[in-house]
């Protein structure tokens, strides 16, 4: 410290280069006057910029950050290629995967984001395959000269009772591509559902314990099972009827405007469902708003930051007593004294 | 005779011509950017080319269409690095050029792709250009990039229809040696990342192939000194 003093401010000439002369060859940049002086970077001249170990740590620490990135990348590519080719057996049902291709699946769909997952949907409808991984069948095609129209939308109809009121059925314009990427509403349904569990930050910009310990993707008809396990144990009876408003689950099943409620679809099933979402939302919004804070302990998200504690105002003893009548209150009784003639 | 002017004819005419003017500009790229071609090549006229390239019914078969090329002497002298002290005669980063057309009219994706990286890679080619009617999946265009050592472009047809590069608002481009670019920081004490710049995804830099840390110098015509000359890094 003493020997690298950094040099006095001065509008003086003269002090500034006394000052700048006590002191032996100071850095010419600011953040080498503020780090500890090294007696290896002093003796170096000052116009090599490559000589300082932390420039080049930094160089090697967004090196690093690009590579894995790249890396990432890699493996994702990898993925996709790789879930083109499932199920492995090609009468396989989509209702009921096979163990070793549902976990195939999952574990491959880690490091996803939502556009990855629509990257793989397009590449299965190019080789001619469902969008949904553990489909084998082809994907839906229309045929032009059978229908008579070419055109690029396609109007859906909802169940009866859908529409507006109630009354009539809901009328849905979709894009003909996005109808031809599923060769069922099922796998339609199975695939989205999948979708809107990926996380939307990329895979390198995760923490650690996101990827290692994150909730696990469920298929469709896993997170069914275990609604209708619950709703069963509480002995509710399951309508199966009901117009469902999956419509308004996500904004992101809107945006792939498929039209899903034409499956029947229990309201259990989407509270439930909608309900382990938020659930999982709220969590993610926590740990959200701690970060924003500037919060590092974990205890302090969940009761509070300030010990509130509600006492109520003792209002002493006497009970509230309501108003008697007196002499001649009837008539209308005295003005300040003054009765009134009557 | 009306026969022969049916609608399918009229249509294989126009895909057999659109194809051909691609063509043509595919060999005046390959000449622009230095690599040995013919002048019968780059002025195949169309009779020609239909003799050569179409399938009994009229239509153009892409599946004939393949084209290799070597790069010329004053080509591999530009791309030849400047020799340093770890490597005293370094080898030009040029090569056999393979130019495909994929048959296939829409749904481009990793297949095809692949197919063609493996062509590339077995037959030892630097440089592979896929040309495809319809644009290609995300996923493709990142698996077209992924090959080491080797550089894979991609056009689709329309984008070679014309020849941009003969436009009259396009300037001249001219890529530098590592010569002259040392020549010309030297000259205006310049470091590289001080010079104005050019994307890789440029028109005209994807028309010549251009790679990262490259000069080109762009000659343009100026109403007051005839010419005006300004010098682009490309990133």
């Amino acid at each position: 410290m003493s020997s690298h003093k950094p040099p006095v401010r001065n509008s003086l000439p003269a002090t500034h280069a006394a000052s700048t002369v006590s002191a032996p060859k100071p850095k010419p940049t600011n953040n080498a006057s503020r780090a500890p002086a090294k007696p290896s970077t002093s003796s170096q001249g000052p116009n090599e910029p490559s000589s300082d170990p932390r420039h080049l740590a930094i160089a090697l620490h967004h090196a690093h950050r690009i590579q894995s990135q790249k890396d990432s990348e890699a493996l994702i590519l990898d993925r996709i290629l790789d879930l083109i080719t499932l199920p492995s057996s090609p009468t396989a049902d989509p209702a009921a995967p096979s163990p070793a291709d549902a976990h195939a699946l999952k574990s491959a769909l880690v490091p996803f984001q939502p556009s990855d997952y629509d990257n793989l949907i397009e590449e299965r409808n190019i080789e001619g395959r469902c969008g949904y991984p553990l489909c084998p069948r082809p994907h839906r095609t229309e045929n032009a000269f059978s229908t008579g129209a070419n055109g690029s939308y396609r109007i859906t109809w909802g169940a009866k009772g859908s529409g507006p009121g109630g009354r009539g059925r809901s009328m849905n314009i979709v894009p003909r591509e996005s109808l031809e990427k599923w060769c069922s509403d099922e796998c339609a349904e199975r695939a989205l559902y999948i979708r809107v569990q990926l996380a939307a930050e990329p895979v390198w910009e995760r923490r650690a314990a996101d990827v290692a310990g994150g909730q696990e993707i469920l298929l469709l008809e896993e997170g069914r099972a275990a609604q209708s396990g619950q709703v069963n144990g509480k002995g509710k009876a399951r309508s199966t009827d009901n117009p469902p408003s999956v419509r308004n689950v996500t904004g992101q099943l809107e945006n792939l405007s498929m039209d899903v409620d034409s499956v029947g679809r229990g309201p259990g099933d989407v509270a439930g469902d909608m309900a382990r979402l938020s659930v999982r939302d709220e969590g993610r919004a926590a740990r959200a708003l701690a970060l924003e804070r500037g919060d590092s302990v974990e205890g302090a998200w969940g009761d509070g930051r300030v010990g509130v504690c509600v006492r109520e105002n003792d209002l002493g003893g006497a009970a509230a007593v309501a108003p008697r009548m007196g002499p001649g209150d009837d008539r209308g009784g005295s003005i300040e004294g003054y009765v009134p003639a009557p | 005779m009306d026969e022969d002017y049916s609608t399918g004819s009229v249509d294989s005419d126009r895909e057999m011509t659109r194809l051909w003017r691609t063509w043509r500009t595919v060999f005046e790229m390959l000449q622009d950017r230095g690599y040995e071609v013919t002048e019968e090549e780059v002025q195949i006229p169309l009779t020609e080319f239909r003799i050569k390239y179409a399938d009994p019914m009229g239509y153009p078969d892409r599946n004939k269409m393949k084209i290799q090329a070597r790069p010329s002497e004053a080509m591999a002298a530009k791309y030849t690095p400047l020799p340093s002290k770890s490597n005293p005669s370094p080898q030009p980063d040029c090569g056999t050029i393979y130019v495909e057309f994929c048959a296939d009219a829409s749904g481009v994706g990793t297949k095809q792709v692949r197919a063609f990286n493996h062509f590339v890679d077995e037959n030892n080619f630097h440089t592979g250009v896929f040309i495809t009617q319809t644009p290609i999946s995300p996923s493709a265009v990142r698996l077209l990039g992924s090959l080491p050592g080797r550089v894979c472009e991609h056009f689709q047809e329309q984008d070679l229809l014309v020849n941009i590069t003969r436009h009259e608002l396009v300037p001249k481009h001219v890529l530098l040696s590592p010569q002259e670019k040392v020549r010309l920081l030297e000259r205006y004490r310049l470091k590289e990342s001080q010079l104005p710049r050019i994307q890789v995804s440029d028109p005209v830099a994807r028309y010549l192939g251009l790679r990262r840390g490259q000069v080109v110098k762009i000659i343009r015509r100026s109403e007051t000194a005839g010419r005006y000359a300004s010098y682009r890094w490309v990133i």
